[in-house]
């Protein structure tokens, strides 16, 4: 037991990191999760960090802005060709997105052969470590994550092909840098997999409430238990996930039992 | 009553910390075993890492973050090995007695480092612009920091000034008389040949006068291409090298490849205090060190 790292100074920016991610993954995992494609979000990462090693490789220089602009090009270029190919071969998409991630992630190897310092960014795209965010980090992401959502509401009714792939392409490039692969992939699918089977807003107050959960209980615990966070909140995501589950499944089945007595209790 | 002390016995080993002593946060576990020589019970040390990890990279843990926000000084090797992470961990712990100045201390500034860049070339692979960092595996360069440190405790608690001075000079000593029986042991190394994993053994081969002939890293931190390594076993066999050198922390596998293919034994060396069980302090490191090397040099 630790209790010097339970303090809100420490871990109060990874929480807002964390909020934020949650924020545009959480509608956006409902989708990947529809069109069977989880993993989107690895293929996307990797392609984002072949676009920075290869800015790198043309001189781009390794701090500023011009790395997060060249993963953000490269994400994009990446989730125009899914586009392309999610219409020109749509029963295919899937094993397609692994083939994409396959190339990017060696991809990245052959063109580190000469750029090595390439490699700590590579490692920081794809670990990322969310107990170093700082409050420079947050401002960005969160400007970036509220134009998301608000596009994400606008064209709520026609999120599909390019418009769809490119907010998360986006999305994906921002989070990743921010709190890493595994946890992205985490908050996209565990919240919208714990509420399958519930339908409109309610579904998607759960995948929140069950993201938020996941990701305080897994801060706390990490710092009592002296765990790496990141990996840790991706443990109590999955636990808040299935008590979501749980719940959900035993309402719903007080429901069905007995729909008088709950109808009176209401 | 019985419970009673028990209890108290637990609180005063883990839960009061002497509100009297430094409170020191040492990058790696040879500075935070120098410290302890120089300052005994006049401070509190933690280590942010072990001999088991790579030092280039470590994971984000809360409590690593409240280790430093509360430490009065920051002892870490500097020269860039701890770039990935020491200074997100200072900006993060938002302390400013250690961001800079007295209470933050990196040995590189105290010593020159070996095979400093004329330039800078990415070419070269995850070159350290200020030097090959690996230096504690030198003892005259651990003295040398040794100096400069006791002299950095006296400045941040003058009180205890002549403690750390009395330290120091009973642990130059002690080191000195150490550096002695370790060289006159060592001497039948001089001259052999040696193989490394990563290009961190360096002042180890300086100290003792090993040559070394090849790298199974030829740039550091990028993997060997097959030609490399066709290469290195033929080097390894025909230069007589007598053994592969790799850290505690290092994978073993490239290293036993080529053990297998040249017949020259693969060394794990503890490289740092805690790297095995006889390291336990700075004086067990190099002992450990210097008897695993002539084990094989037979």
């Amino acid at each position: 037991m630790n209790w010097d790292g339970l303090d809100i100074g420490i871990l109060g920016p990874a929480c807002i990191a964390g909020l934020l991610v949650l924020s545009t993954h959480v509608p956006l995992g409902q989708q990947v999760l529809a069109r069977g494609i989880i993993f989107i979000d690895l293929a996307i990462a990797q392609v984002a960090a072949l676009g920075v090693i290869l800015a790198q490789a043309l001189g781009v220089d390794e701090h500023g802005y011009g790395v997060e602009i060249a993963a953000a090009i490269a994400a994009l270029a990446g989730g125009a060709l899914l586009t392309w190919t999610d219409r020109k071969w749509p029963d295919y998409q899937e094993p397609l997105i692994g083939t994409l991630f396959v190339l990017a992630a060696t991809g990245s190897l052959l063109l580190l052969a000469n750029n090595p310092h390439g490699g700590e960014h590579l490692k920081d795209l794809l670990v990322g470590q969310i107990l170093w965010v700082s409050a420079s980090q947050l401002v960005p992401v969160a400007v970036l994550s509220a134009l998301l959502l608000g596009a994400m509401w606008v064209w709520r009714t026609r999120l599909s092909g390019i418009l769809f792939y490119g907010l998360f392409a986006l999305a994906i490039t921002a989070s990743v840098q921010l709190v890493g692969v595994y946890l992205v992939f985490a908050s996209l699918i565990i919240p919208a997999l714990a509420t399958t089977g519930v339908e409109g807003k309610r579904r998607l107050v759960y995948a929140y409430a069950t993201g938020i959960a996941g990701y305080v209980t897994g801060l706390v615990l990490s710092a009592v238990l002296d765990l790496p966070s990141g990996a840790m909140i991706v443990w109590t995501l999955a636990g808040c996930g299935i008590i979501a589950r749980l719940l959900i499944a035993s309402a719903s089945r007080s429901r069905a039992e007995t729909p008088a007595s709950a109808a009176r209790a209401r | 009553m019985n419970k009673l002390a028990i209890f108290a016995t637990i609180l005063l080993a883990f839960g009061v910390r002497n509100a009297q002593a430094l409170n020191v946060f040492a990058c790696e576990p040879e500075w935070g075993s120098l410290v302890h020589e120089l300052a005994g019970d006049a401070a509190t040390v933690d280590a942010g890492t072990t001999a088991l990890q790579d030092v280039h990279v470590i994971e984000a843990k809360p409590s690593l973050i409240a280790k430093v926000r509360r430490a009065d000084l920051v002892v870490c090797s500097g020269a860039d090995l701890e770039i990935g992470w020491l200074p997100q961990l200072i900006r993060q712990a938002g302390n400013p007695k250690v961001a800079s100045g007295a209470g933050y201390f990196m040995a590189s500034d105290q010593i020159t480092t070996l095979e400093k860049p004329s330039k800078l070339d990415r070419s070269e692979g995850d070159i350290h612009p200020q030097g090959n960092p690996h230096f504690q595996m030198d003892p005259y360069r651990v003295l040398a920091v040794a100096k400069a440190l006791a002299a950095r405790l006296g400045e941040l608690d003058p009180g205890k000034a002549a403690t750390y001075q009395q330290h120091l000079a009973d642990f130059t000593t002690r080191w000195q008389t150490a550096i002695k029986g370790w060289e006159a042991k060592a001497a039948p190394l001089k001259g052999r040949k040696v193989v490394v994993h990563h290009m961190s053994w360096i002042y180890l081969e300086n100290w003792l006068g090993m040559e070394q002939i090849g790298a199974l890293e030829p740039k550091p931190g990028v993997p060997p291409t097959s030609a490399h390594l066709a290469s290195l076993i033929d080097v390894t066999k025909n230069a007589h090298a007598f053994a592969i050198l790799r850290a505690a922390y290092q994978d073993p596998k490239p290293g036993d490849w080529l053990s297998e293919h040249t017949g020259v034994p693969a060394v794990t060396l503890p490289f740092t205090v805690g790297g095995d069980d006889q390291s336990k302090d700075l004086f067990g490191l190099f002992d450990s060190t210097i008897d695993k090397l002539l084990a094989v040099a037979k």
